[in-house]
């Protein structure tokens, strides 16, 4: 264990934390056993979930005959597919995640995806680590089980910063290269230039269930910035020539609150969890925070 | 329209169009902004896109307001480089001499807004240094009976300040001749001279400026400090001892009273910090109270003699003279050594004096051992002289005769009348020797060391003698030959002898007069001794000729120290003069003094100090608009 190489945010301290986490979210979620959680794919399971219409090509052993009869048309009978879950972590690697003294929002994506992962592991769930940033860079195979975790961390440390994000080009990727469905946990900043909307929709339309963890930093939104300053974007290297005064700074404030309640919007909209936490929170808090709402494990 | 004195508009011109243009450049220069990252830039463009929707001609006047106050901010700097005055007003600079009066009498009392009349007079100059003009110069000279110029014309008025704080009432007397004398020579020939004197005018008399002479165009003012000339002063406080009990003194105490009435006072002796006595006294209007204390059996060496005003309604103003001081002589009993067969009148005096301790020998008996050098004050021999006499001491040789006599007998006179004496002599204090009736006299040949202090037609009588380590007299008859003994001045003749040796003239203790250089004898022959003044203060003083050098200006008790002795002396406000201390106004017999302080203080307009406020004021300005942004 000690010859791998990791840097020191996974330490035997983050372990223990992560154990910690998995105890409380065993409370938070009850029952845990093997392959018990379900996806909500519909497929050939022997738990019934719903009847849809029949269409041509559909296997006849599963049609409803007891509909037909008091209805006279054709229902096809939906089971859940029970199979292993597939947990998906995207992680932005984008330079914005980056910027700033620590803790930067990068670490605390980081140690989030592996807090997730590990409980995802200890499940007994397959866990897949994407970072991206325009594109995919990298991919970490689905796993399964808990000494899995060292993998996990050997693959979040060796991760390198991307360039521009670009959730549209990266997620179109995504849903391309991995056919099985699951959570696609997505641990961003969501300062994609092009939006968010179109990126989010590629996991929606492909019927992934996306769940979303929108970090900031708080001194992002508070920017000790005055008098005349030269912008500069550090993804794209835009300038922008500006005047800072006390109302901008207030207005600037307002807008990225406004941005924010945008992305929550949508996602309550489409019923994606959505999370938002400041890096000043102890990680610990938001997966916690994570569980309670429900859904990820549920 | 303005008039400038400061610099000339040939340099104010390129320095004026320097500045413009460097302000000029470094606004059209652009700004070097600061880079700064930010993590996703398209939410400043928002905010920067609702902020462009301001006009740009509003962005360009606050552009050019903030050049235009940079240029007025120039060029008010530029004005006050200029030094502006109104038209008409006088602009070039005074010579003021501050003349402070620091006398006894400035330590009075009867002022407000302040301790005593030098405290206001102190808080007058330092009214006047704030008025000071750039182009003033000023000299600071304080005076009481010396004159002590504390700086030269300086124009940097707050190099004053401490002087003046640092000045103390001087116990001595004023003299208005020199110090005025001194002014007016000072601003001879000098532009716009100005005397000011902070004086109470005590005493002053213009009968002694006769010869004090201003320029024409001096002005010469004097600010009275003062108001009243209620005051009971001790004049004269001395103490002797009586002559023939050492151990009683006579104590004579002089008052004067400089109220225009009456006054009841309660008279005070106190002798090392203890009262002594006390009488109550009422001192006529402008009167004196001359007062003996006799028989004032006292133990101590310091005495005060302190007054105290009790008439309700009167109030002394001046305490500098309402204690005086005074040294007792310390009480030595002289020892004294009869060597004679026989004298009972020389015995008989002797032993009756307190201030003797006697021994008696007879000549057979008589032992240099025991009776020899230090071992006596004086040595009384009467008539037979012993072989083995110490060659060392005082002596005084009754009929000496015989081959030991200091003095050859080559006979005698009978019946000799004493027809000449010194009455100033240390022996012939108050006594007369006329008439005195002496059967014979020996025949005494004189040396060339002695001194005839009485004689008969030419015979010396009394004789005395000086040699290294031995003093003598001789007295040339047998006192039993003749009336002496019957005659008072016989016992004060005996004294005399006594106290001659001794050197004991100093039945009263010389006191000393405040505001004089004092010669205290000591020991040393030269060197330095050291004073420690009434208030504690110790300084150096240097010695000549056995005298110790000392200019006292406070009254009270100083101690004279030198590397082998330590004396005592009393120094008192004796001046009666300062003791009228009724302020008056200074005038001068050819020369108009301004009483009052109109037009004393700067009239004058420093408009670049208004300048330089407005530089502040746009400073202030520019500061707050470029820092709210209103201005870039």
């Amino acid at each position: 264990m000690a010859s791998r190489k990791r840097d020191e945010q996974f330490d035997e301290r983050f372990l223990r934390k992560l154990d910690y986490l998995y105890i409380m979210s065993k409370k938070i979620a009850a029952g845990a056993a093997k392959a018990k959680r379900k996806t909500h794919i519909v497929g050939s399971g022997l738990e019934f979930a719903d009847h849809r219409n029949y269409s041509p090509g559909d296997d006849m052993r599963n049609i409803d005959w007891k509909v037909f009869g008091r209805t006279n048309k054709l229902f096809l009978k939906l089971f859940e597919e029970e199979e292993d879950l597939y947990i998906y972590f995207l992680l932005d690697t984008s330079l914005s995640m980056t910027l700033g003294k620590a803790p930067t929002k990068w670490d605390y994506a980081k140690s989030c995806a592996a807090a997730l992962g590990y409980i995802g592991l200890s499940n007994l769930d397959r866990v897949s680590i994407i970072p991206f940033s325009s594109k995919l860079d990298g991919r970490m195979p689905p796993t399964r089980g808990k000494a899995q975790i060292f993998k996990i961390f050997d693959f979040l440390s060796a991760v390198e910063p991307g360039q521009q994000t670009s959730l549209k080009d990266a997620f179109k990727t995504f849903v391309a290269q991995n056919k099985r469905r699951g959570i696609a946990c997505v641990i961003s900043d969501f300062y994609d230039p092009t939006g968010f909307e179109e990126g989010m929709n590629y996991l929606r339309y492909y019927k992934f269930e996306p769940i979303v963890i929108h970090l900031f930093d708080e001194r992002e939104l508070n920017p000790k910035l005055n008098g005349e300053l030269q912008l500069v974007d550090c993804e794209t290297g835009e300038l922008r020539e500006i005047t800072i005064t006390e109302g901008m700074l207030k207005r600037y404030r307002e807008v990225w609150t406004e941005y924010c309640e945008e992305l929550e919007e949508y996602c309550s909209k489409r019923n994606m969890l959505y999370f938002r936490a400041p890096v000043q929170l102890p990680f610990d808090d938001l997966v916690l925070r994570i569980f309670r709402a429900g859904g990820f494990l549920a | 329209m303005l008039q400038y004195t400061g610099m000339p508009f040939e340099e104010l011109a390129p320095l004026a169009a320097g500045a413009a243009v460097i302000i000029t450049v470094l606004y059209l220069l652009k700004l070097r902004k600061r880079r700064v990252q930010v993590p996703f830039s398209p939410l400043w463009g928002k905010v920067m896109t609702e902020y462009k929707r301001q006009s740009d001609w509003w962005k360009v006047l606050r552009r050019v307001l903030s050049w235009l106050i940079l240029i007025m901010m120039s060029l008010a700097l530029i004005f006050a480089l200029a030094d502006p005055h109104p038209e008409g007003e006088v602009v070039d600079g005074r010579h003021l001499v501050l003349l402070i009066d620091s006398s006894a009498s400035m330590a009075s009392t009867d002022v407000s807004g302040g301790a005593d009349r030098l405290d206001v007079a102190k808080q007058k100059a330092l009214q006047i240094l704030e008025t000071i003009g750039a182009e003033d110069q000023i000299m600071l000279v304080n005076f009481n009976d010396q004159l002590q110029p504390l700086s030269p014309f300086v124009n940097e008025a707050s190099l004053l300040e401490t002087p003046i704080r640092n000045l103390k009432v001087s116990a001595s007397g004023t003299k208005y001749t020199d110090a005025l004398q001194f002014a007016a020579d000072s601003l001879r020939d000098k532009k716009r001279g100005e005397l000011i004197v902070l004086s109470d005018g005590a005493s002053f008399d213009k009968a002694m400026m006769d010869d004090v002479s201003f320029d024409e165009n001096t002005t010469v003012r004097h600010l009275k400090l003062g108001e009243s000339a209620g005051n009971i002063a001790i004049t004269a406080f001395s103490v002797r001892r009586y002559l023939a009990n050492k151990l009683d003194y006579e104590l004579f105490v002089g008052l004067q009273n400089l109220f225009e009435r009456d006054i009841e006072v309660e008279l005070q002796i106190w002798a090392d910090g203890r009262q002594v006595d006390r009488k109550l006294k009422t001192i006529k209007a402008s009167g004196t109270l001359q007062e003996f204390f006799p028989a004032q059996a006292v133990s101590g060496e310091r005495l005060e003699a302190r007054v105290k005003v009790l008439t309700s309604d009167a109030r002394d103003v001046f305490p500098l003279d309402d204690r005086a001081y005074a040294l007792l002589p310390p009480v030595e009993k002289s020892r004294v050594l009869l060597v004679s067969p026989g004298n009972l009148y020389l015995e008989g005096t002797l032993l009756l004096n307190h201030n003797i301790d006697l021994d008696k020998v007879t000549p057979d008996a008589y032992d240099p051992q025991k009776h020899g050098e230090g071992q006596y004050d004086v040595v009384f021999v009467d008539r037979v002289i012993p072989d083995n006499l110490s060659e060392q001491g005082h002596f005084v040789f009754v009929d000496p005769s015989g081959e030991n006599s200091p003095w050859e007998v080559s006979g005698a006179y009978k019946d000799p009348i004493i027809t000449t004496y010194k009455k100033s002599h240390p022996l012939m204090r108050w006594i007369g020797m006329r008439d005195i009736n002496i059967g014979y006299a020996s025949k005494l040949r004189l040396d060339r060391k002695d001194s005839v202090v009485a004689s008969a037609m030419g015979a010396p009588i009394i004789v005395t003698r000086d040699e290294p380590g031995r003093r003598m007299v001789a007295i040339a008859f047998d006192i039993r030959n003749s009336d002496l003994p019957l005659r008072v001045a016989f016992p004060v003749l005996m004294i005399n002898l006594v106290d001659y040796f001794q050197l004991d003239d100093s039945d009263l203790i010389q006191n000393f007069s405040t505001g004089e250089t004092w010669s205290v004898k000591v020991s040393e022959q030269e060197g330095e001794a050291t004073v420690t003044e009434p208030d504690g203060h110790t300084r150096k003083v240097p010695i000549y000729n056995n005298r110790a050098l000392v200019y006292g200006n406070q009254v009270g008790f100083y101690e004279v120290k030198t590397a082998s002795d330590q004396q005592l002396i009393a120094a008192n406000l004796s001046d009666p003069e300062e003791s009228k201390i009724a302020p008056s106004e200074i005038a001068l017999p050819d020369k108009s003094v301004v009483q009052d302080s109109s037009s004393l203080f700067f009239d004058r307009k420093e408009l670049w100090i208004w300048a330089l406020l407005a530089v502040l004021g746009m400073l202030l300005l520019e500061w707050v608009t470029y820092n709210r942004r209103w201005t870039v």
